[in-house]
């Protein structure tokens, strides 16, 4: 198809890929070729599937940042090759500095592309459109018909309809000439410009949340209150230039939490509602609010969401010691395994035991059954709790060294105080052997765990969101277009000529608009024949 | 609200029906193929042909005269100004005005008899496919893309729509064989593979985004199943017409014949892209914001996050790759397949083995 | 035309990006270098407020142990040592020690010793104290809302966390983490003017 190509859209590809022109071998010479290639779109295609090939280790292989056990559980199964992946970065893909350089040359190259343009576009934006050619039969669309008006009275009619479509014309230097060139459809390379420009947008976004932003965990269980900084929090992820006082001043109490689960059918234990009811005050001293957490549905305070991700069971127990004293009385939050229906596991320490520290691992069944003398649950709502200990005295190792997790029991300095687990019901208690105490099942109470993140980042990354579609609709719907009218004087009447060009039209609907355009010039002309 | 297993069995039993009818269109466009008598080019070719030197005209118009149903005149060729007159007439040199298109029914009239009964049994076809749907939508209370199998009878749905519209619009008849015929694949894998009884969803996925993410993504599936079976089509005619040019394949293969010139089916392609595109790019901001509620991050790099990331790529590689000398043609296609590629390893392999935050196929 | 024109362009990116690279000079610069807090002991961690630049400690109210109701402004003319821990938490076990010896100490010179038990409840803090000989009161604080007021002047950022508040009640010194005798020492030294009694 040809395509008549005004001089100020030619994209330059350079011709000679191997490097620069001959006789011009200096440094800027070789930086201006480098620059010429980056910003070539044949670069571009290859920086967009190096992209592509990038992302895949990505999700192939478990990455850190979302999946740390994952990691660990690769390198206990891939002893030889996990280093090695290391090394290349591929646990971490998308922090990695070759998956870096990666967009942030495709963006180099976006900006070198798109500078220049929009400089063209303002530029063009003042220039006509091109002259009308002389062969207009020549064009990938054309009509021809005869009209009585005068070739100059024709080319003026021709002008207005053209015009009334909203395209901007050129008419000749030279009076006697009789046509008229009409151009439309910038606002595609706008929209072009516009989804680019957009996704650069969104890179910074993502770049400044990561920046100033954060994310935080807290394991709350019912009837407990928390505020929002950095030693309250179980988990705290700051972005580089973020810090502690960035943390929102909030303080959020779970009054109530409600899970309900598919009782029959197919989807039998399926979760089917969680709901956390929650109190909350935006600063301490401000005016408290309740609201409910749901998933689907986070709390919003003060530009910091706090999201429902998770939920448990936690039995609460009362231990006496040897020498009478209650010494812990507490809901203990246990964690939920893999086998399902909430079965959970969990460890209480009682440090302050005299003589002797006590421990005690458990399991806490929310609907117990007894399977050829293994504990498994039934169903995920605690329909029959129950839960089954085993104890432990000595030395729990927290009087020094490195801190523990909440979750599990040192047992290294310790000895077993029961040979078989004991199976508590609610409100029943196990009598330690050697008067060491006794522990008691009291009742239970739900926890939640909430995530809470900040992200300065998310607000403007939507909208270049949201930008950069709008620009792609615009470059798409639109295309550059160029009709042209020529009118000959031949005896009695006039041969008026409609040429039509679609400059950016790869998908060949300019067709339809340029046979319906000549249709209403020629019904326009034979109109003011009368 | 309960599920209603009446209504999702009577959804199951109408997507059966479709399947079915869609398998019966398939035929007959295959049975065009075979007996269909052979159809007039249109007349914006003859326009053009008009400036050509009298000879080849005069060539041209003898060849088509003594057309035994196996010359290459018959290709039919695909235009938005289309249309067929009647044997051919030499336009009158001073008057040419482009035409203005025929209507779809009387060009669907014009196509002959194998084609007519193609295109009834594949409206009768989608109908029962929509109606598959929209029961399934109404017998779990949501709407109907839930899960896997949910997701494919949806994808399907829109993809034949599409087609249709494509097919009609652009009166290409000769490829509703290969497009249904995938239909009917992607639907029978749907009903003996991935088949999920009517049911709820789990807490996380209960939301107004369901319809606005999902929805999207199906849309954006559907048209890009289009426009992957159009691909396929595309190397195939473009195979077969480089081995004409190399005197390897005469012209007279018959179902090659009948197919539209490479340039048509790559324009009609790209077309279906640049539908696509900005509906799958919607989709993605659609389900990042839909993330950020439910998972307390707008973007994590979860498997299934990446994959329709990798997809988004790749695809805007086969739009640049449409404007790169040496990219177009051939090389741009098997871009635009790799994208669907990569969107089908998402559906069936990423989300159904590899567990992340979007595990919701329903799949055991 | 074209090559004024790259030329401009190109002025102006350089133009910009100096600037840029001033700001980011100038701000670095501004905000390293406190000039108000010195370290103890050459631990970080550990630092004394120098006068002048010593924030005001928020006041509170709260519930003791025992269920007595405390107010903190009874401390005001008094130095006191506020320590944040838990009985859960190991660097407080292990410092328990030094806070007992040193509240008996600096007891006849007036010095007060008040602990935050955060995250905890009543049982297992009564068990702590007992175990540790701890003598002086601590106020329950399971809400963290004494821990956030107090980190909106001071950056706490995990449990222990010892403060030492002057007579003026203002925080004159800190030990952000597990405090050691020593530093106790150094600090109470500065604060209260009087060496430990003996």
């Amino acid at each position: 198809m040809t395509d008549v190509r005004a001089p100020e859209a030619a994209t330059t590809e350079p011709r000679l890929p191997g490097g620069p022109a001959r006789g011009a071998q200096g440094l800027a010479d070789w930086l201006k070729w480098g620059w010429r290639q980056l910003t070539s779109m044949r670069i571009a295609l290859v920086l967009l599937f190096l992209l592509a090939l990038g992302t895949v280790p990505g999700s192939m292989l478990p990455q850190e940042g979302a999946d740390p056990a994952g990691v660990q559980q690769y390198y206990t199964s891939h002893p030889a090759l996990a280093p090695l992946l290391n090394h290349l970065g591929l646990f971490n893909v998308f922090a990695a500095p070759w998956f870096a350089a990666i967009y942030l040359l495709l963006f180099a190259s976006l900006v070198g592309c798109v500078v220049p343009r929009t400089f063209r576009l303002a530029g063009s934006a003042r220039t006509l459109p091109p002259r009308a050619p002389r062969h207009l039969a020549r064009l990938p669309h054309s009509a021809e018909y005869g009209t009585t008006l005068a070739p100059d009275r024709a080319v003026e009619v021709a002008a207005a309809v053209l015009s009334g479509h909203g395209f901007r014309l050129r008419r000749p230097d030279d009076p006697a000439d009789a046509w008229v060139s009409a151009e439309k459809g910038y606002l595609r390379e706008v929209g072009n410009l516009l989804f680019h420009l957009a996704l650069l947008g969104v890179l910074v976004s993502v770049a400044l949340g990561g920046l100033f932003g954060y994310k935080a965990d807290r394991l709350l269980v019912q009837g407990d209150t928390f505020a929002n900084t950095a030693s309250a929090l179980d988990e705290i992820h700051l972005g580089r230039l973020a810090t502690d006082a960035d943390l929102g001043p909030f303080t959020i109490t779970l009054n109530r939490f409600t899970a309900s689960y598919i009782t029959s059918g197919a989807q039998r234990g399926q979760p089917a509602s969680f709901d956390a009811q929650v109190t909350y005050a935006a600063r301490p001293g401000g005016p408290s609010r309740t609201d409910s957490i749901e998933v689907n549905r986070p709390l919003s305070v003060d530009g910091t969401k706090v999201y429902l991700i998770g939920h448990g069971y936690a039995p609460v127990f009362r231990v006496t010691d040897a020498r009478g004293q209650v010494v812990y009385d507490s809901p203990t939050p246990f964690i939920a395994g893999t086998t399902g229906n909430f079965l959970s596991d969990g460890v209480v320490k009682v440090p302050g035991a005299q003589p002797e520290q006590l421990g005690f691992t458990g399991v806490f069944v929310p609907t117990w059954v007894d399977v050829a003398g293994t504990l498994q649950s039934a169903f995920p709502a605690a329909e029959n709790p129950a839960v089954s200990l085993i104890a432990y005295a000595g030395n729990l190792g927290m009087n020094s060294g490195a801190p523990q997790s909440v979750y599990e029991l040192d047992t290294a300095g310790m000895h077993r105080l029961t040979a078989e687990p004991k199976l508590l019901l609610p409100g029943q208690s196990l009598k330690l052997p050697g008067g060491q105490g006794t522990i008691t099942f009291t009742g239970y109470v739900p926890w939640v765990s909430l995530a809470i993140t900040h992200d300065p980042g998310q607000v403007p990354a939507l909208a270049c969101g949201i930008a950069a579609l709008g620009g792609l609709l615009l470059s798409f719907l639109v295309r550059r277009r160029r009709i042209f009218v020529r009118a000959r004087a031949g005896g009695p009447t006039s041969t008026v000529q409609v040429g039509g060009l679609a400059r950016t039209d790869a998908s060949g609907s300019f067709e339809a608009e340029f046979a319906s355009l000549a249709a209403e010039l020629r019904s326009a002309h034979s109109q003011h024949e009368k | 609200m309960p599920v209603n297993l009446a209504l999702g069995h009577v959804s199951n039993d109408f997507l059966i029906a479709a399947l079915v009818i869609y398998s019966l269109s398939v035929v007959a466009f295959a049975g065009d193929f075979a007996f269909g008598r052979p159809r007039r080019a249109d007349a914006t070719a003859r326009v053009r042909q008009a400036r050509e030197p009298a000879t080849a005209l005069a060539v041209v118009g003898a060849a088509s005269v003594a057309a035994d149903g196996a010359s290459s005149q018959d290709r039919p060729v695909v235009s938005g100004v289309g249309g067929t007159q009647g044997t051919a007439a030499v336009p009158p040199a001073a008057d040419s005005m482009p035409e203005l298109p025929v209507p779809p029914l009387r060009a669907i009239g014009q196509a002959g008899p194998w084609i007519r009964a193609a295109m009834t049994l594949g409206a009768l076809a989608v109908a029962a496919h929509l109606t598959a749907v929209v029961t399934r939508g109404l017998a779990v209370h949501r709407a109907p893309w839930g899960n896997m199998y949910e997701f494919v009878t949806a994808l399907t749905c829109v993809a034949a729509i599409f087609f249709l519209f494509v097919m009609i619009r652009y009166r290409a008849w000769a490829l509703g064989v290969f497009v249904t015929g995938a239909v009917v694949i992607a639907l029978g894998l749907a009903e003996t593979i991935i088949y999920t009884a009517a049911g709820q969803l789990v807490p996380a996925l209960q939301s107004y985004w369901l319809s606005i993410h999902v929805t999207a993504m199906t849309l954006a599936t559907g048209i890009f199943f289009v426009a992957a079976v159009l691909g396929l089509v595309y190397l195939a005619a473009d195979r077969y017409a480089r081995r004409i040019s190399a005197g390897r394949a005469a012209p007279g293969n018959g179902i090659m014949r009948r197919l539209p010139t490479t340039e048509q089916l790559d324009r009609l392609t790209y077309r279906t892209i640049v539908f696509g595109f900005p509906v799958w790019t919607f989709g993605v901001i659609a389900g990042a914001i839909w993330a950020d509620q439910a998972w307390g991050r707008y973007w994590g790099w979860d498997p299934v996050e990446t994959w329709a990331f990798i997809t988004w790529v790749l695809y805007a590689a086969f739009l640049h790759a449409r404007a790169t000398a040496g990219w177009r043609g051939r090389r741009a296609h098997y871009i635009q397949l790799l994208g669907f590629a990569s969107l089908t390893f998402n559906i069936l392999v990423i989300q159904v083995f590899i567990t992340g935050l979007h595990s919701y196929a329903g799949v055991s | 035309m074209f090559r004024t024109k790259r030329r401009a362009v190109v002025l102006v990116a350089a133009v910009i990006t100096g600037a840029l690279l001033v700001v980011v000079l100038v701000a670095g610069w501004a905000t390293s270098g406190k000039r108000d807090v010195t370290d103890v002991n050459g631990n970080p961690n550990a630092v004394l407020y120098t006068a002048g630049h010593r924030p005001l400690a928020p006041d509170f109210t709260a519930t003791t142990l025992t269920g007595s109701r405390l107010s903190f402004s009874s401390y005001r003319g008094r130095v006191v040592v506020v320590n944040f821990w838990g009985s859960w938490c190991v660097p407080c076990r292990e410092e328990a020690a030094a806070l007992a010896v040193a509240a008996q100490q600096y007891a006849p010179a007036g010095v007060a010793f008040l602990g935050v038990d955060v995250r905890d409840t009543t049982a297992s803090a009564e068990a702590f104290a007992r175990t540790f000989d701890i003598t002086y009161p601590s106020v329950s604080d399971s809400g963290a809302q004494i821990t956030l007021d107090f980190t909106a002047v001071v950056p706490i950022a995990g449990t222990p966390t010892t403060l030492v508040i002057d007579r003026t009640g203002h925080i004159a010194g800190a030990v952000f983490g597990q405090a050691t005798y020593a530093e106790l020492n150094t600090i109470l030294g500065q604060v209260d003017g009087k060496a430990a009694a003996r």
